[in-house]
């Protein structure tokens, strides 16, 4: 590994437990509608409510992170999990606070992969944590 | 509704198109260009265009909230994107129950290609009503 991805490495481990800036959004029942759709799935209580993933619509869960691309040539979703603690309601005002977990590097099968985790925690109008969201990007 | 070890949830067969992929990037607000811009996703290494990982996350959360209807709640949902899926081709999602403890359950789920391959694996938490 060259000093300079090492030093991209070392620059990015500085961003673990760095906040991005909170999102503010309000579930809107054509947002979610449109999102449903895209997915195709008709299940009508998606009138409602907003299905499992449609959180990422409204904050990403990663945060930005231009160094990062000093390190490899694409992008690559690595994973993802939710937990849900109370249904998401069209009309909800979530508030979603997302940080960097952590960041590591790791050989893989066709050359060096870096590693960024983010957690994100989504909180409703009641201030009530209605999910939380982890994901792993890698820069390969 | 009864939920046991080893049942196998119904199988949710998915077809996307690239039409599909541009539909999800505007509903979900992610325009990178592997997903839509044959070109660039050429530039990157990659076959074509291919799905996002969480497109296929919400399939796999449909299969489980198709099975569960009104009879249970989605706790929790983990999936690892093991390998990459293109437009044009069958995407299966599928699913077993492998553990009940009281009225939680786990499940197994998985989305494969559409030459068995599971592409995409992982697991979710189940309170069943």
């Amino acid at each position: 590994m060259s000093i300079a991805i090492i030093e991209v490495i070392d620059r990015l481990k500085t961003r673990i437990g760095v906040e991005g800036p909170p999102v503010i959004a309000t579930v809107e029942a054509g947002h979610v509608r449109r999102f449903a759709e895209a997915i195709g799935d008709p299940n009508p209580r998606w009138t409602k409510e907003a299905p499992p993933t449609f959180l990422v619509a409204l904050a990403s869960g990663s945060i930005h992170l231009g160094d990062a691309e000093d390190f490899g040539t694409g992008w690559l979703n690595g994973g993802n999990r939710f937990e849900y603690f109370i249904p998401v309601m069209i009309g909800d005002q979530i508030t979603a606070r997302g940080h960097v977990a952590d960041v590591y590097d790791k050989a893989g099968s066709s050359g060096d992969l870096l590693f960024i985790i983010f957690e994100t925690v989504y909180k409703n109008q009641r201030d009530e944590v209605v999910a939380r969201l982890r994901g792993t990007m890698i820069r390969r | 509704m009864r939920v046991t070890a080893g049942q196998e949830l119904p199988d949710l067969v998915k077809h996307p198109t690239t039409r599909q992929l541009v539909q999800y990037a505007g509903a979900q607000g992610d325009f990178y260009e592997i997903h839509y811009d044959q070109a660039y996703a050429k530039s990157v290494g990659l076959p074509g265009v291919i799905l996002h990982g969480l497109l296929k996350a919400g399939f796999i959360a449909q299969l489980v909230t198709d099975w569960l209807g009104d009879g249970g709640t989605l706790e929790a949902f983990e999936v690892s994107y093991r390998g990459i899926d293109q437009p044009g081709r069958p995407y299966r999602c599928r699913g077993k129950v492998t553990r009940v403890e009281g009225d939680v359950a786990e499940l197994e789920v998985w989305g494969e290609d559409e030459g068995g391959k599971r592409t995409t694996v992982g697991t979710a938490t189940v309170r069943i009503a």
